[in-house]
């Protein structure tokens, strides 16, 4: 027998085979009749028991008797049989000869004795079987011969014998151990498979190559494939290219960014969250992309990377879209400029809500104006600004901008396609002008303010074909609100302004009255916001044929009514002096015209100065009624009030008025001024009359105009730039 | 600003008196609070309305517009109205407007008025 022979076939046939009971009988079948009567492979099973046996015999009644012998009487591990021996030493047994004796002591039972010596076991070799270090079990060869005088037998087995066992085994063992290890990781595989196709994420294994190995059906429904052997049977980067992936700041991502072929590169990515498109819907989702390396054990190689998509698109549109209601709403509150608020509007929509965003606002005589429009692409911006000039949407236009603004109700266009856009276009050149912008979805919703619609905002899905869903309408329609709501403020607040100003304007007088050789210089601050009209008021003008009056007063309170009062209190002085009135007779007539004022207690406090130029000097007439008295500093500095208290006008009666007469001379410095002045800073800093006073030191150093300033500047120092009151300032002094 | 002021109106009634104490800042953002203290109905019955001035620490004419008022109404009603005597910086103010020459002026809510 040629035992190299016997090796070349053992490889070939131990190279087909990876069930481990063909395997097993494989092995068998090449040593009968070559090398055995009767060979049996006894394996161990996971607990250790003698369990698993291939019996080949030349006789095939034999092989059935031994197995049914094994089923009914299995081997003891611990016992006297040769093969639980060999099982538990590791070593071979070469048993030349074989008395019926010691066949009755391997034997499990008396049939297992009557069964070898009837036939005939005369002689065997027991081989363990070996492979990574563990024991499998063990093979036997057997030769069967009918006992005959000593000599003249058939050759019992030898040393040599045994050696071409043992190297028989040593392959047989490894074909056995592989083809278990694979009939378990098949086992492993089904039951893997089984878990995984009833989890709800989507899971997909690649190789090296990128070709999908394994997916269950949830990958399939979301990458698009009917069945899971569809998508393991797409050729390598076919998959990725069905999608626009891009983060979470819109950059594209490539197949490298993929966290699977990190894992490939020796990297440990983290988690990443992408943007899914896919390109044949325009469907929008949300993943978060985790993948775990399978490695080689030896090489420590990544082979696999396991992929587990979570779809978060719910969670993340929901998150989206109060972040960006909350950015808008905080741009919008940001200015009073509701062209520039538009327009940082359409920038905050792009790209998170669609690829285009356009603000039309509906102007005063009702045409469409389109204030702003944008794009991440400059160059698409000029395409649908050519877009605006050439076709400008018409009020009365059926579809689109004019539609929505008419009806206040939004719009969505999903899934437009070239004939939708033919039936749109006007002429061919806005066709071709539209394919251009080539727009897959669109939604324009009414820029609505509480009462009316003030235009309409525009959403445009294209290039990024990107489907736009009713959970974007519901987004935009919010943003339409909330936008119009702004706009609407922004224009009442201006119109408010404007009127403001304009009033303010005639609360003052144009020019004053001027006086040969005495110096005149106001000073009015406005209070606060810019549409708040306020009650303080000045005027200088001619009283008689020797005299000027100056005036300044404080109406109680702000707004639209003190402003009246004030115009009234005004021109009522005015209008008195004309009459030949003294100052304390115009005040009476300024408290009876305010006494018949409908009800509301209008307060007005005035300080009246008749002023009679003297030879470097004046002479002044005073009469407060409830205003602050004026303040005369000296050319030291010193500072003093002036005048009697009067009755404030509008509320008390009787009036008490007492007129007094100062002379201002040359180089002194006469202030009169609004209690806007020392209330400025309350609560904490407030200015007080002390305060006042202490500034009034400075007066002899300054120009007229520059010691206003300086008044003015401490009062908005000390009320940190916001004053809650007006303040009005005149001063005087006479050329010397 | 919007703010409602800085007053507190603590509003205390004993037979046919009633004392409106004020403390803080009587001005153009508190003076609504004052308004609506004054305008319960119950106090339309009353003999005596009295507005404690003690815990004032600032008035503007806007207040005082607030307070004169007050006395306004009160006269048509046939109601005493006094004011008890505030810190000086309020009572400059009633000076400086000769207001309090009008109106009737007290130094402590118990003092009798009649």
């Amino acid at each position: 027998m040629d035992a190299v022979e016997l090796l070349v076939e053992a490889g070939a046939a131990l190279a087909g085979s990876l069930d481990p009971r063909t395997t097993m009988r494989e092995v068998a079948k090449l040593t009968v009749p070559r090398l055995a009567d009767l060979c049996v492979i006894d394996l161990l099973d996971e607990d250790g028991r003698i369990n698993d046996v291939a019996v080949v015999a030349a006789d095939a009644k034999v092989a059935r008797g031994l197995e049914a012998l094994r089923a009914s009487s299995p081997l003891d591990p611990d016992g006297e049989h040769p093969v639980a021996r060999v099982i538990r030493s590791g070593q071979p047994e070469l048993l030349a000869e074989m008395a019926d004796t010691s066949l009755r002591t391997f034997a499990e039972s008396s049939i297992h004795a009557e069964f070898m010596i009837a036939n005939n076991y005369r002689s065997a070799i027991v081989v363990p079987l070996q492979a990574r270090g563990r024991t499998l079990g063990a093979l036997s060869v057997l030769r069967l011969e009918p006992r005959k005088p000593l000599g003249a037998a058939e050759r019992p087995y030898r040393q040599e014998d045994l050696e071409l066992a043992a190297e028989l085994a040593r392959r047989a063992a490894l074909a056995i151990d592989n083809s278990r290890l694979f009939s378990d990781l098949r086992r492993l595989e089904q039951r893997m498979e089984a878990i995984l196709s009833s989890v709800a994420e989507a899971i997909t294994v690649i190789d090296r190559s990128g070709q999908t190995i394994f997916a269950n059906q949830a990958a399939a429904d979301l990458l698009g494939f009917p069945t899971p052997s569809d998508l393991t049977g797409a050729p390598p980067g076919t998959i990725m290219s069905r999608f626009l992936v891009s983060d979470e700041q819109g950059d594209e991502l490539g197949l490298e960014s993929m966290p699977a072929r990190r894992l490939f590169k020796g990297e440990h990515p983290e988690p990443l969250l992408v943007r899914n498109i896919v390109r044949a819907t325009g469907e929008e989702r949300w993943l978060i992309v985790r993948s775990s390396p399978i490695a080689d054990p030896e090489s420590e190689r990544v082979s696999y990377a396991v992929n587990v998509f979570e779809n978060v698109t719910e969670v993340k549109r929901a998150q989206l879209a109060e972040s960006f209601m909350a950015e808008a709403s905080r741009v919008l509150a940001s200015s009073m400029d509701y062209t520039e608020t538009l327009r940082e509007v359409a920038r905050l929509a792009v790209p998170q809500i669609a690829d285009w965003c356009a603000v039309d606002v509906l102007g005063e005589s009702g045409e469409i104006e389109r204030v702003a429009v944008h794009h991440s692409d400059p160059h698409k911006i000029a395409l649908a600004e050519r877009l605006d000039r050439s076709y400008h949407p018409a009020p009365g236009d059926p579809a689109g901008v004019p539609e929505v603004i008419r009806t206040a109700e939004a719009r969505i266009y999903t899934d437009i396609d070239p004939d939708a856009l033919a039936a749109y276009a006007r002429d061919d050149a806005h066709l071709e002008l539209l394919k251009e912008i080539q727009p897959t979805a669109v939604i324009i919703v009414p820029l609505a303010a509480p009462t009316r619609t003030l235009g309409a905002i525009t959403l445009v899905s294209s290039e990024s074909s990107r489907r736009l869903t009713q959970a974007d309408l519901g987004l935009a329609v919010r943003l339409g609100r909330r936008a119009g709501t702004a706009v609407e403020n922004a224009r009442l607040y201006t119109e408010r302004t404007r009127i403001a100003h304009t009033l303010q304007r005639a609360l003052l007088p144009e020019s004053l009255a001027e006086i040969p050789g005495v110096e005149i210089q106001t000073l009015y601050a406005a209070a606060g916001e810019l549409n708040e009209v306020g009650g303080d008021f000045y005027d200088v003008f001619d009283y008689d044929e020797d005299r000027t009056m100056l005036v300044i007063g404080d109406v109680c309170g702000k707004g639209p009514r003190a402003a009246g009062v004030t115009a009234l209190a005004r021109h009522t002085l005015r209008a008195a002096a004309i009459g030949g009135q003294s100052p304390t007779e115009m005040l009476a007539t300024l408290h009876q015209a305010l006494m018949r004022q409908p009800p509301g207690a209008d307060l007005c406090t005035v300080c009246l100065i008749a002023l009679a130029r003297e030879e470097h000097s004046a002479r002044l007439t005073i009469a407060l009624a409830g205003h602050p008295p004026p303040l005369l500093i000296s050319p030291a500095g010193k500072v003093e009030q002036v005048g009697h208290s009067g009755t404030v006008l509008g509320v008390v009666d009787p009036l008490r008025i007492e007129e007094s007469e100062i002379t201002l001379a040359a180089g002194e410095t006469l202030l009169l001024y609004t209690d806007g002045v020392i209330e400025a800073g309350r609560p904490n800093r407030l200015l007080g009359e002390e305060g006042l006073l202490a500034l009034c030191a400075a007066a002899p150093e300054l120009t007229l105009k520059r010691f206003l300033e300086h008044i003015e500047g401490a009062a908005l120092q000390r009320a940190e730039g916001r004053l809650r009151d007006d303040i009005a300032l005149l001063a005087l002094r006479v050329e010397g | 600003m919007r703010d409602e002021g800085n007053l507190l109106v603590g509003v205390s009634s004993e037979g046919e008196r009633v004392v409106l104490r004020l403390d803080g800042e009587l001005d153009l953002a508190s003076v609504p609070t004052l308004e609506r203290a004054v305008q319960d109905a119950t106090f339309e019955r009353t003999a005596e309305i009295v507005l404690d001035l003690r815990g004032l620490e600032f008035i503007d004419s806007t207040g005082l517009r607030a307070i004169l008022l007050q006395d306004k109404r009160s006269t048509e009603r046939g109601q005493t109205f006094a004011l008890v005597r505030g810190p000086e910086q309020v009572q400059r103010l009633m000076r400086m407007t000769r207001v309090d020459e009008h109106l009737k002026i007290i130094d402590s809510p118990e003092e009798i008025l009649l």
